[in-house]
């Protein structure tokens, strides 16, 4: 029966919730894999494999949510806390420019004491300095909180920023779509499954195209592993608006939670398996970051045509044990080793051209950059120009 | 989801218990369908040891260590480290390890190691095997078939100075020449046989080149393909880590070397390294056994 599944899925046809359980659970990995390998050949024919050069920048590690399976966030008043200023962020994308980027990752806590109009303020400003660097920027969760303190509505958020430059969003903060998981793991609070999917629903609906994410391996069934693909190929039959998926193993470390991180095999066929129900997504990204570089390059036969981002900094995953770092170098070198040809993308997925290492000399990076470096506690000057909510946030204000 | 015809006609002819040329195995090794290898790979490899994986606990322990420190009781092997200097200090060495390791086996050094003892003491190649047999060494840690000029005479003196189920490893060979030894391995097992493990991965790895892991997987399942008359594959668990060495288990591998011998489990039992190792079995649909140095499950 489920080599019957195996052949159905690989040519193309839909797979319901129960036979995606049955592939999961039954099929030999080396099968499962085969079969997603088959989907990606057939959409993605040139044997191309893409990568972006792009920066992972976290604004802020002060955070209200509290997810327990969290290690980088700081409570509020935390003498960890930090908010990032607008010349950081400057120096960041000057850095990301120099090495041939042309976005940042931009995503960060929620942290009650950063208003609407810091967000804007911030991308007008890249956008005056930069006009072409594009800001991947604000996971659903995010905008949710803006919305909630700012007590404006959730479209609304999302045009006043893309009035002020927000390109497109990212897909963190799904971990599971499913609201049991999501209070097992207290997370329910800054977004349940549906308001999670319904920000998506009003980005896509605006114009904007996102990404959509899976952190499997904490706490939910194989059932509730399914269902989370079921919603994002629902949602993505309604409008269209996903340009890939990324999904990872939950990183115990450090966290409260705790744990044990799901194997690679697992990840394996977990990607694989969404290869096969996401039917109406056409990229997969490797997630080398908490795989490391040679599952990250195994991907590439389980379903995935895209290695992601160089990253060039990393804060989240790393606070949760992980610390693999890729280069451009490493990353083309990892996708010419496995057979397929490496090109540069934006994130639309648009071909921008071939490895920038091979037009122009760049320094190797051998380690992945931080938000800030360790002890750094600096308040950035304009932070005065907004008001702070929080008690802790006033008097840190008031103390400057 | 249709395999390369070619691929497809190997992979029934592996299933019916064929074993394929060194001919081919040379063109398999260009193939970039790792997934079409490690299907014909896993198949020999259930045909021999079924879904059980077999591991080892391991007690590294630096020659000129002291033994009794660096012996944890939950290991069932103790592999000796570095280079000793001269033959009569690797005798005392296997001495200390023997002293401490009851009915557990001691093993150590690498071939060219022991070369380069006999050389350096004027001593014949046989009779410093001889003295490290006598001192109470069970095995060699490593026989590298790419640090060794003539395998058939190693495996030959191997076998006449007492040592048994002779592992073979690569050193540092490049995946263009890796195939070839393999093969070499396969074909010195049918002549005069005692080979009982090919790991395939090489044993020293540089950070300036690291391998990747199309490479490894594809090492392991030609490895499995190209010497099905040796009965094991094995990847380094501790050199490799868990993810490509779990991942190798379902490209022909079906033992775990040198896994962490402590028992110590700061972050709780479920972390352990055994219960790590069998986790990473289990989750790859397979059956962990414990083994001991010479081969036979606890």
């Amino acid at each position: 029966m489920v080599e019957r599944l195996i052949a159905r899925a690989a040519d193309d046809a839909r797979i319901t919730r129960e036979q995606a359980l049955a592939l999961y659970r039954q099929a030999p990995t080396l099968a499962l894999g085969r079969a997603a390998d088959a989907i990606r050949a057939r959409k993605h024919p040139g044997r191309i494999v893409t990568y972006i050069i792009d920066r992972n920048v976290n604004y802020t590690n002060v955070c209200l949510a509290r997810c327990n399976f969290c290690a980088f966030y700081r409570p509020v008043g935390s003498a960890e806390g930090y908010v990032l200023g607008f010349e950081e962020i400057f120096r960041k994308i000057d850095d990301t420019v120099a090495v041939g980027g042309n976005q940042l990752l931009l995503q960060g806590g929620h942290n009650p004491d950063l208003p609407i109009d810091w967000y804007e303020d911030l991308f007008r400003a890249v956008k005056a300095r930069y006009p072409a660097f594009r800001l991947h920027a604000l996971s659903p969760p995010e905008v949710l909180h803006i919305s909630r303190i700012n007590r404006i509505p959730v479209p609304d958020v999302i045009a006043r920023l893309v009035a002020a430059g927000l390109d497109s969003i990212p897909g963190g903060g799904a971990e599971i779509l499913v609201d049991r998981v999501r209070r097992l793991l207290n997370c329910y609070s800054k977004a349940s499954a549906d308001e999670w999917l319904d920000v998506m629903r009003q980005a896509h609906r605006a114009g904007l195209r996102s990404t959509a994410t899976m952190m499997y391996g904490s706490v939910e069934t194989d059932e509730e592993r399914v269902e989370h693909l079921f919603r994002l190929r629902d949602l993505q039959d309604e409008t269209r608006g996903f340009t890939a998926f990324i999904t990872w193993s939950y990183q115990p470390e450090h966290t409260e939670r705790g744990g044990t991180e799901a194997t690679g095999v697992e990840y394996l066929r977990t990607l694989a398996l969404a290869r096969l129900v996401l039917d109406n997504f056409d990229n997969l990204q490797a997630s080398w970051v908490t795989q490391g570089g040679k599952v990250g390059q195994l991907s590439l036969a389980y379903g995935a045509n895209d290695m992601g981002s160089v990253m060039i900094e990393e804060n989240v995953v790393r606070a949760a044990g992980a610390s693999y770092c890729m280069d451009e170098v490493e990353i083309v070198t990892n996708i010419e080793d496995a057979g397929f040809i490496p090109k540069r993308r934006n994130m639309h997925y648009e071909i921008l051209g071939d490895p920038i290492f091979r037009e122009r000399d760049l320094p190797r990076m051998l380690a992945l950059g931080t938000a800030r470096a360790e002890g750094d506690a600096s308040l950035p000057e304009e932070l005065q120009r907004y008001q702070a909510r929080s008690r802790a946030g006033k008097q840190l204000r008031l103390a400057h | 989801m249709e395999m390369a015809p070619a691929l497809d006609r190997l992979l029934e002819r592996v299933g019916a218990g064929e074993r394929l040329s060194a001919a081919e195995i040379a063109d398999l090794a260009a193939t970039p369908d790792i997934l079409a290898l490690g299907m014909m790979a896993d198949t020999v490899r259930r045909r021999l040891h079924g879904t059980r994986v077999t591991y080892l606990r391991v007690a590294g322990c630096a020659f000129d260590a002291s033994f009794a420190e660096c012996v944890p009781p939950a290991a069932r092997e103790i592999r000796i480290g570095g280079a000793p200097g001269t033959l009569a200090v690797a005798v005392a060495a296997v001495r200390s390890a023997r002293a401490i390791a009851g009915e557990r086996t001691v093993s150590g050094f690498s071939w060219p190691d022991v070369e380069a003892l006999a050389a350096r003491g004027r001593t014949a190649l046989p009779d410093a095997l001889r003295e490290l047999r006598a001192a109470g060494l069970d095995a060699l840690a490593e026989v590298p078939i790419d640090g060794v000029t003539d395998l058939d005479a190693v495996v030959a003196v191997l076998a006449e100075t007492g040592f048994e189920r002779l592992r073979l490893t690569c050193a540092q060979a490049p995946p263009a020449e890796r195939t070839a030894l393999l093969l070499r391995a396969a074909a010195a097992q049918d002549r005069a046989g005692g080979i009982h493990v090919l790991n395939p991965l090489p044993t020293v790895v540089t950070s300036a080149r690291p391998t990747t892991g199309y490479e490894d997987v594809k090492a392991v399942a030609l490895a499995r393909l190209a010497a099905p008359n040796i009965p094991t594959i094995q990847v380094d668990w501790l050199r490799y880590g868990p993810k490509l060495a779990q991942v190798a288990l379902t490209f022909g591998a079906d033992d775990l070397d040198n896994v962490t011998a402590s028992d110590a489990a700061p972050d709780g039992h479920r972390r352990a390294p055994v219960q790590e190792v069998r986790r990473n079995i289990e989750a790859a649909a397979l059956s962990p056994a414990e083994r001991d140095g010479r081969f036979n499950v606890i």
